[in-house]
């Protein structure tokens, strides 16, 4: 599903990301760990084309993504179902019509789409506060809601980063497992975080950043 | 699973399928509606806007409608004058009244009065009131006149000029008299107001195009973080310029009702003056008001200026935004 050969990105001639080298293979789900500061954030916005490689080649979903042209970039998006380390939520639309965007954008009629944004919601267990504005959620129900967002379209690839970071151990271990049920219907995961104690519990692959070089690999391949 | 568990054929088959028409014009219909409600969330900011575009457009369609309508004026003056021609003194009264009735045949000539020399000194004793110095003459000095009022469809400077041109080159016409001059100036004023407006109605489109365009930039600056969240899940182009396009076709179209009744009210103002002013030249020209083509060129002119300023605009200024 994603491959990197040899990536770089230099940030002012210093390397966010250095010859970094990997293949996570369709279906699978694996987690980005590393310090802050590592690049897992790089990484992910590479494969979103919000950043291009100063050398190297990314390729998603067997395309190559420096081939791709400005007008191709929101099609390429649209595959991939975004959580953002900051959420990202836009606080006058309401928790629904956030959660709608990615089909509103695709345009998907109303009653489709509301189906499909309460069965999100449903699954982030989010469904009864549909119509409040994000505002007056938790920082934890904003975390859902952003991730009920980036499920919505049902999207080949799903990237998440730090989806769990302002979640209580419980509800992330939730979280997780939400993920892996996307994951066993065929969908590709990437999870950035720096949980090493939820990772080392669950029996996914890791990819380990540090200052840029990936410095290990657990399991990547899926033994 | 319910929201994954579904593949995309099933899903296909649960609701049928929309076509790419139907969808393009539901989608567009959703942004009319949305453009529109979203007019009323500043209604104060936008009022302010649309006056401002509505003076810009209302001074030169003003000028326009009153030049297009002077230089009608212009024409229904000049059908009331005349080109006078006086007669050599040694004329006879029979030649006088030949000359008369052939210029009458002319195609360029409408009609053609007769004064004889004894018809000019009466009217002259009576006008002038020197009735007693002019019985005291053995002979008549004045000549025998012809009156020639020009077809209509030869009232133009340059007909007159060969109509005047041609009557001097006939036998017996000692001299041609045509008051041109005024409709000379009048023609020179016209040409220069029409220039003038033309310039002006450029330069205040070009100051549409500008308000707009600044407008939208301070719209889209106002709503960056919607548009970087929505390029971040991927949505085109053409869906994020879209309600920018018809936000600025709301404000051609507003801007062009608010001028329109700026004009109209314009119109009735200066009715009255107008009205003296063409009746001292014997017209019964009126300015009328906006015609339903005009009216409809107005706002067809507004709505495309502002959705061609928002264009202008939202194009770069949304490639100014890229998600990092
Ligand atoms: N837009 C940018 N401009 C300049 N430097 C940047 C930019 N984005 C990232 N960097 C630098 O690249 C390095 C990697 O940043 P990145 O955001 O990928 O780290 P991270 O692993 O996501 O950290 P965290 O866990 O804190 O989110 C950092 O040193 C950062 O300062
Ligand atoms: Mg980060």
């Amino acid at each position: 599903m994603i491959s990197f050969e040899q990536v770089s990105k230099k940030y002012h001639e210093k390397n966010a990301l250095a010859n970094a080298s990997f293949h996570l293979q369709r279906g699978t789900m694996a987690f980005l760990t590393g310090h802050s500061g590592a690049g897992k954030s790089t990484l992910l916005k590479l494969i979103m084309l919000m950043a291009h490689p100063t050398s190297g080649k990314v390729i998603v979903d067997r395309q190559d993504l420096s081939q791709l042209n400005r007008a191709q970039v929101p099609a390429h998006r649209r595959k991939i179902g975004l959580v953002f380390q900051n959420h990202q939520l836009l606080m006058d639309y309401s928790v629904f019509d956030n959660v709608a965007l990615p089909l509103k954008i695709s345009g998907y009629n109303e009653r489709d789409s509301g189906r499909r944004v309460r069965a999100a919601l449903d699954k982030v267990g989010l469904l009864d506060k549909e119509r409040l504005s994000p505002q007056t959620l938790s920082s934890g129900e904003q975390q859902r809601i952003g991730i009920a967002r980036a499920i919505v379209n049902k999207p080949k690839l799903i990237l998440a980063d730090e989806p769990t970071g302002n979640l209580d151990p419980a509800l992330s271990a939730e979280i997780m497992r939400l993920f892996q049920q996307f994951n066993q219907v065929g969908v590709s995961v990437l999870i950035a975080s720096h949980d090493l104690e939820l990772i080392q519990r669950l029996p996914h692959p890791v990819i380990a950043l540090n200052q840029g070089r990936i410095s290990g690999s657990a399991s990547l391949m899926g033994h | 699973m319910a929201l994954f568990s579904q593949t995309p054929t099933q899903n296909a088959s649960r609701t049928r399928p929309e076509s790419v028409s139907k969808r393009l014009v539901r989608e567009h219909k959703e942004v009319l509606m949305s453009s529109w409600k979203r007019l009323w969330k500043a209604p104060l900011a936008n009022l302010l806007t649309w006056l401002t575009l509505a003076i810009a457009l209302a001074l030169p369609a003003a000028l326009m409608l009153l030049l297009s309508q002077a230089s009608h004026l212009g024409q229904q003056v000049n059908q009331s004058s005349h080109i006078s021609v006086f007669l050599s003194l040694d004329t006879t009264h029979e030649q006088g009244l030949l000359l008369s009735t052939e210029l009458a045949k002319r195609t360029d000539i409408a009609n053609v009065s007769y004064l004889s020399a004894t018809q000019a000194l009466a009217e002259f004793k009576s006008s002038s009131g020197l009735e007693d110095i002019l019985s005291s003459l053995i002979e008549n000095p004045l000549p025998a006149t012809l009156l020639i009022e020009p077809t209509n469809s030869f009232l133009g400077p340059d007909a007159i000029d060969k109509l005047t041109q041609q009557l001097r080159e006939q036998d017996n016409i000692d001299q041609v008299l045509v008051d041109m001059a005024w409709l000379d100036r009048l023609q020179s004023i016209l040409a220069i107001s029409q220039r003038f407006t033309y310039s002006l109605a450029l330069l205040l489109a070009l100051g549409v195009l500008l308000v707009v365009g600044n407008t939208v930039r301070l719209h889209i600056e106002s709503r960056k973080e919607e548009i970087l969240v929505i390029k971040l899940v991927g949505g085109t182009d053409a869906y994020l310029r879209r309600p920018f396009l018809y936000a600025g076709f709301w404000t051609g179209l507003f801007s062009a009702i608010i001028a329109w009744i700026i004009l109209q009210l314009g119109v009735i103002y200066l009715h009255q003056p107008l009205l003296w002013l063409a009746q001292s030249y014997q017209s019964d020209w009126q300015l009328q008001g906006l015609s339903w083509m005009g009216s409809f060129c107005l706002i067809f002119t507004s709505c495309s200026l502002s959705v061609l300023g928002a264009g202008l605009t939202v194009r770069r200024q949304l490639n100014l935004i890229e998600p990092k």
